[in-house]
């Protein structure tokens, strides 16, 4: 190729950038008074309707067919949201009969937005998760339009799908909605399932009863991200984790869980197996003694606290420490360790005597 | 022997045609991806695709300190003043000549406390470690002999407590929302391993708890210059490598990394200066080798402040350095190159980095030798040289510029019509002379380098002000 050809090439390729460039950003700065507008649209509209609804206790039935017709555009749905964000229109007992009163537009929408672009839908959600934030409405129709949703293979749309379900879901949608999400296709964090879970805004027993029953059918990960759940709202499956701590079968970080279960929530039977964990002297098996030796912190007896003196011994790091840690929760003293203390481990003095003096700076500060 | 010039000339030249075609095919390629990349990010942002909430991995920020006596109470102030709330700050000492304990200890009321420490990576031993608990998250600083960078972060990856880690500089800022951002990236895929933070000069920004209150381009000429030079390099390049899983560089000034990870590849190398691409490349290299699906992000929103050196003589200290951190990696990791086993990593990024970083210095001194040889022989079409050197000055410029108005409008910041000159005029300057200038200090970088092969390369600090 001829090299000024190329080179007249590349600086047209300049050109056309530094022409974006201004392009975009002149588009930016228009689109901030546009959506100012759109916004002030949206706010006489809606506080007509509010005076409308003080008059006649209903909204004008040609509001609901703007909406369902302006909305379909996510800029307008954006403004419209401001306005029911951040404006008195979201606050009032007024506002809250307006929202309810829109309801049949916000549906029509749900089946608009489930057939747009991932990003779009995504934030028809999220619009979602803030409208239904705070108001139960269990309507069937809409709850089985956001499992079409959940199913969408893109992580935010998932994700704001299912904090809508959090929201204002029965039982009986949400965990097939967690079936749904569990379909490996997306990865979602078993943090973000367990925190989803736990912002449930219905009754988290019968959410649980419902998981429980359904708890074979889902993949590990998902049965972690549950049985953490399960470990910060209740302290009723105390046999049942107990059976998965107890199966050699079973998974690894599902017995963790377990065993941390049965650390948080008191279970006379699970002592002695708890203490078996902690004096295994198989190091392979040292993350089972590890969160073992941290359970039985909340386990009383002078067993208990041999068993985890014993364990100051162990040649793994991680079980010194957590021994220590839980010895320090059985206000073990200088005096009640002293063979430790004066004793020739050297690892196990140097630990124990750490979580001591940590426990009296932490004392003397917090 | 005229003949033997023109066929070396000759050579030469289509030596250094293929070379800039590819030096500028690259260069359009990353500026054109990473900024349309910042672009696409907005437009998420604005339509929420986002994982919006609290969701918070545990972090330990481990800060290597050496001499900072100056700059580290306001950096571990900031490091409090962060929105997120599962972190510890462990500041390592690593055997500073002035009061660098001493001021954390005064400072943040720390209690000395004889706290055994697993040697998980190897490292010089701790002297003494002081604990405090009486701030928003558990401080803990260790002071050790000193044995480097590597070293002190070694000791810092050894007394964390979390499964992840943050690297980070004692004179640097961490933006307020910097841990959030940072750790998405593990949220979103299982298999992320490390992620880098965006490093922005912060000569000319104000910063009031941890937010950007006002930006302007720095007063002085050489952090200006180095503004423009960190969007069109590193912002763009990286988000780039990014998108190939590529990224061989995470800055030591503010990375992400899984801690076990980091371990059983074996921590930090204290033999190199380039540690933090170092430990990039052979966590590349360990994942790759036992077959471990991994993935290295880069968080373009995750945003670190630091201080560019503001003196020449700084300037060229740390680009020197930054050399033979380079050149060490590569060397050591030189069974990726062109190596199909190690994927996109041995096959582009590796071999981006040796030609267009590693050698660059060298193949542009020995381009303008050239030139003065052309010179002296007469074989020279000077209006051809000129116009070819003005397009590439003009060519890179506007990259230069394209990278910076990018970063500038996807993040809101607004500039001033001086600022906007400024720009255009130094990014022409940068292209023309400093990188000339700077390919030259690179050049004679392994002149001598095992002798300071432990330093860590001091700057001039001035106290931060940060509000």
């Amino acid at each position: 190729m001829n090299i000024e050809v190329m080179i007249y090439v590349y600086g047209a390729v300049c050109v056309s950038m530094i022409m974006f460039n201004f392009v975009y950003n002149m588009m930016l700065k228009w689109s901030v008074p546009r959506m100012k507008r759109r916004r002030e649209k949206f706010e006489r509209m809606v506080m007509l309707q509010l005076s409308e609804i003080r008059r006649s206790g209903e909204i004008d039935p040609r509001h609901a067919a703007v909406l369902r017709r302006k909305l379909c555009h996510v800029n307008d749905l954006m403004a419209f949201h401001m306005v029911i964000n951040e404006g008195d229109a979201g606050k009032s007992e007024l506002a809250e009969t307006y929202l309810r009163q829109i309801r049949p537009a916000i549906l029509y929408l749900a089946l608009v937005y489930r057939d747009k672009a991932n990003d779009k839908a995504g934030y028809f959600t999220y619009f979602l998760s803030n409208y239904t934030a705070g108001r139960q409405m269990p309507v069937d129709s809409l709850q089985d339009i956001l499992l079409e949703y959940v199913r969408k293979e893109n992580l935010y749309c998932r994700f704001n799908a299912l904090k809508v379900l959090y929201h204002m879901a029965n039982p009986e949608y949400v965990v097939r909605a967690i079936k749904i999400a569990d379909d490996g296709n997306v990865f979602m964090h078993n943090k973000l399932i367990t925190e989803g879970l736990l912002s449930y805004s219905g009754d988290h027993g019968q959410l649980i009863s419902q998981l429980w029953s359904e708890f074979s059918g889902f993949s590990n990960h998902m049965k972690l991200a549950i049985l953490n759940y399960i470990r910060f709202c209740s302290g009723d499956y105390k046999e049942e984790m107990y059976a998965i701590m107890t199966d050699r079968a079973e998974n690894i970080e599902l017995r963790l869980s377990a065993i941390r279960y049965l650390g948080k929530y008191y279970y006379g039977p699970a002592r002695d197996d708890l203490i078996g964990f902690v004096l295994d002297g198989d190091m392979s098996r040292w993350e089972y003694a590890t969160v073992a030796a941290s359970s039985l912190a909340s386990y009383p007896g002078q067993e208990v606290v041999d068993a985890l003196k014993e364990a100051l011994h162990s040649g793994n790091w991680y079980v010194r420490y957590s021994a220590s840690q839980s010895l320090e929760h059985h206000n073990v003293d200088y005096s009640d360790i002293l063979d430790i203390t004066a004793g020739n481990d050297r690892y196990a003095r140097e630990m124990m005597m750490y979580r001591l003096e940590s426990r009296k700076l932490q004392s003397a500060e917090v | 022997m005229m003949d033997a010039y023109k066929q070396f000339f000759e050579y030469v030249g289509v030596f250094f045609i293929l070379y800039m075609i590819g030096y500028a095919s690259f260069l359009f390629l990353a500026v054109t991806v990473g900024s349309s990349m910042l672009y696409q990010m907005k437009r998420r942002n604005r339509l929420k695709s986002e994982l919006l909430g609290e969701y918070y991995v545990p972090v330990t920020i481990v800060v290597p300190a050496y001499n900072e006596e100056v700059t580290i109470e306001a950096s571990i102030r900031s490091l409090l003043a962060l929105e997120y709330k599962l972190y510890e700050i462990v500041i390592v000492d690593d055997g500073s000549k002035d009061n660098t304990s001493k001021v954390v200890c005064e400072a943040f009321n720390m209690k000395a406390i004889s706290r055994p420490i697993q040697r998980k990576v190897p490292c010089q031993p701790e002297e003494a470690v002081y604990e405090s608990y009486e701030w928003k998250v558990p401080i803990t600083l260790i002071r050790k002999k000193n044995g480097g960078k590597a070293d002190a972060l070694n000791m810092g990856i050894n007394a964390s407590k979390y499964p992840y880690f943050i690297c980070m500089d004692a004179d640097s800022v961490l933006q307020y929302d910097s841990l959030e951002k940072i750790v998405r990236p593990v949220l979103e895929d299982s298999r992320v391993v490390a992620v880098g933070g965006v490093v922005r000069p912060c000569n000319g920004a104000e910063i009031k708890n941890g937010r950007v209150v006002s930006y302007h381009m720095p007063k002085k000429i050489i952090p200006s210059m180095q503004v423009l030079e960190y969007d069109r390099s590193f912002l763009a390049a990286r988000i780039l490598f990014d998108r190939f899983n590529g990224s061989i560089i995470i800055s030591g000034a503010f990375g992400l990394f899984k801690k076990n990870v980091v371990i059983d590849a074996g921590g930090y190398d204290a033999s190199t200066m380039g540690e933090d691409m170092e430990l990039v490349v052979k966590m590349h290299a360990y994942c790759r080798e036992n077959g471990i699906p991994y993935r290295i992000r880069y968080a373009t929103d995750a945003v670190c402040w630091t201080q560019v050196p503001e003196k020449m003589k700084d300037l060229c200290k740390q680009r020197r350095r930054w050399h033979i951190g380079l050149f060490q990696s590569m060397v050591m990791h030189r069974r990726m190159f062109i190596n199909h086993k190690y994927g996109l990593v041995g096959m582009v990024s590796y071999l981006y980095f040796l030609i267009y970083e590693l050698l660059s210095p060298y193949i542009e001194v020995f381009g303008i030798l050239t030139v003065a040889l052309a010179f002296w022989v007469d074989l020279i079409n000077v209006p051809f040289m000129i116009l070819f050197y003005v397009t590439y000055v003009v060519y890179s410029a506007i990259l230069s510029l394209t990278a910076f108005f990018a970063r500038v409008h996807t993040i809101d910041m607004k500039l001033t019509f001086s600022d906007f000159v400024k720009a255009i005029v130094l990014c022409l300057v940068e292209v023309s002379c400093l990188r000339m200038i700077l390919a030259w200090i690179r050049t004679t970088a392994l002149f001598g380098y095992k002798k300071k092969k432990h330093s860590w390369g001091r700057i001039e600090r001035k106290q931060i002000q940060f509000k």
